[in-house]
């Protein structure tokens, strides 16, 4: 049996024992004090500025380089990337920032490192993105500095990223009209296309037939006018009455040389999708496409007449 | 399965806690320490080892709690809430030979949260140089789902053993009542128990097939799911 003490005197003890062993916590774990310190508002939050340099040029390259194994859905050594806030808390070693401190060692190392970061053959930061931040750090890792003061950074890049073709969505899509399609490709060798390989849409090329391709041709094609986004009737034999109104997936509309006038203007004006039109060389009237115009259709070849 | 000897119930000290009772409890502590301090120190095929055997561990004890001796067993700390409250309102018995009302939900949460720990860590990965033996089972965005929830139970852990010890704590030094020598020594003072108790302790042979029971399971498991 041992002697008793009194329940505050034992709370009080608790409250004393506990406080230090957070404060031997913070102590060993700089990341830990970090995270007492902002959730307790003992540090102001960080945030940085939507026009600084680490939002537009750092931060970007944590989140395609770094957020994937230390953001929201994992923290590996409890190291957030995807903040500003997350970044200067550090990780279970604290700091990471400084212009020698583990961010920077550990993305500089050699890939055969295995402390090399990214790991596992994951591609590495390149020159420019090692140079970008090596400069936040060296200034001192802040969220205020507008991107456009420094001065020695690379060149913005922005990478392109280019869909994945999958054959089997692109077969999908292609399938309803391909009877179709294989029927009018055999009546009109060389005309009809599909824009790529990695799409259902067509393309149509009637300036190869020229003046063999007239209105009865276009109206031929209208069983595919769903998927023909590009249309080349230059210097075909087509009028104002050929049934343009019905392509109305047509984006891009070649016109030049045709014998068009400002009458085909209404029919030009019930193609929605169109984005670019070129009347080169024929007799429609600029005022008469104002309307497109004022849609933002790009017109290319107004008042031309001759090129 | 029938518990097959009975204690002695009139010396000073009385037999409380059987010996694979009190094994599982310090194994339990050792363990729960080796695997935070291999996986802080990524030593990460440490902690699977001690992961898997904390597993077994706690198997081996969902059984015992069943099979084992009368302070061993579920239904004898297991009550309802609202026993546990009066208890704490100080009404109700206050002497128990095993664990009192409060004490069982601890030890029944504490089985449940480490249960949760070790699972989830069978289908955790780091994405890098550590995988769980059950982790290709899964997608990986529900196996780092799951990691961290590993993580995050492992914080409400250490509550608990918080907790579990400032309440210890409470006992020896307000209430004079020393918890932690029983759990060592198996025995308690007679004053500390109620009067005509009569406990009935099983076989310890029992406690040995029940943990090769739980190792076997554990090791099936692990083959299974990296096989």
């Amino acid at each position: 049996m041992t002697g008793r003490i009194s329940a505050w005197a034992y709370a009080a003890g608790v409250l004393l024992v506990t406080g230090c062993g957070i404060a031997a916590a913070m102590a060993l774990r700089p990341g830990f004090a970090a995270t007492v310190r902002q959730v307790t508002g003992l540090e102001p939050a960080r945030i940085a500025a939507p026009d600084s340099f680490y939002t537009v040029r750092v931060a970007p390259l944590f989140d395609r380089h770094c957020a994937g194994c230390h953001g929201a859905r994992a923290a590996k050594g409890q190291l957030r990337l995807d903040s500003f806030a997350a970044v200067w808390r550090g990780g279970r070693h604290g700091d990471v920032l400084g212009k020698d401190g583990e961010l920077y060692r550990r993305i500089t190392l050699p890939q055969s490192d295995e402390k090399a970061m990214p790991p596992d053959g994951k591609p590495p930061l390149s020159k420019d993105e090692l140079t970008v931040i090596r400069l936040w750090l060296a200034d001192g890792a802040r969220g205020d500095v507008p991107a456009a003061t420094v001065k020695d950074a690379p060149r913005l890049v922005l990478p392109v990223t280019i869909p994945q073709m999958n054959p089997q969505d692109v077969a999908r899509q292609r399938a309803p009209l391909a009877d179709e399609l294989a029927r009018l490709q055999k009546r009109y060798p060389g005309l009809i296309a599909y824009e790529s390989l990695a799409s259902a849409d067509l393309q149509v090329n009637a300036m190869l037939a020229g003046k063999r391709f007239g209105d009865a041709d276009l109206q031929a094609l209208l069983p595919l006018a769903a998927r023909i986004v590009r249309l080349d009737l230059s210097g075909t034999a087509v009028t104002d009455a050929a049934p343009l109104s019905g392509l109305r997936a047509v984006t891009h509309l070649r016109l030049a040389g045709t014998g068009l006038t400002g009458a085909v203007a209404p029919a030009l004006d019930g193609m929605a999708a169109l984005k670019v039109l070129t009347v080169t060389g024929t007799n429609i009237a600029p005022e008469s496409l104002a309307g497109l115009r004022r849609r933002g259709v790009t017109i290319h070849g107004e008042g031309d007449d001759g090129a | 399965m029938a518990p097959d000897r009975e204690a002695d119930t009139k010396p000073a000290a009385i037999l409380v806690w059987d010996a694979p009772t009190r094994l599982f409890h310090w194994s339990l502590v050792a363990l729960v320490f080796v695997s935070w301090l291999s996986a802080d120190q990524g030593y990460m095929t440490v902690h699977l080892l001690s992961g898997l055997t904390l597993l077994a561990l706690l198997l081996f004890r969902l059984a015992w709690g069943f099979f084992g001796s009368t302070t061993a067993r579920f239904g004898d700390f297991l009550h309802a809430p609202p026993r546990v409250l009066r208890y704490l309102r100080g009404r109700g018995q206050r002497l128990h030979a095993g664990h009192n009302p409060a004490g069982g939900a601890m030890v029944m949460v504490l089985i449940a949260v480490l249960l949760a720990q070790a699972v989830t860590g069978l289908f955790a990965t780091d994405s890098l140089h550590f995988t769980g033996p059950l982790a290709l089972l899964v997608s990986e965005d529900a196996s780092l789902r799951l990691t961290t929830l590993h993580g995050t139970i492992f914080n409400l852990i250490l509550l608990l053993v918080w907790l579990h010890v400032v309440a210890v704590g409470f006992y020896l030094l307000v209430k004079g009542d020393n918890l932690i020598r029983p759990m060592v020594t198996g025995r308690k003072p007679a004053s500390h128990v109620p009067d005509g108790l009569r406990l009935v302790f099983t076989h310890p042979v029992i406690a040995v097939l029940l943990l090769a029971v739980s190792i076997a399971l554990v090791t099936a498991l692990f083959f299974w799911g990296t096989t």
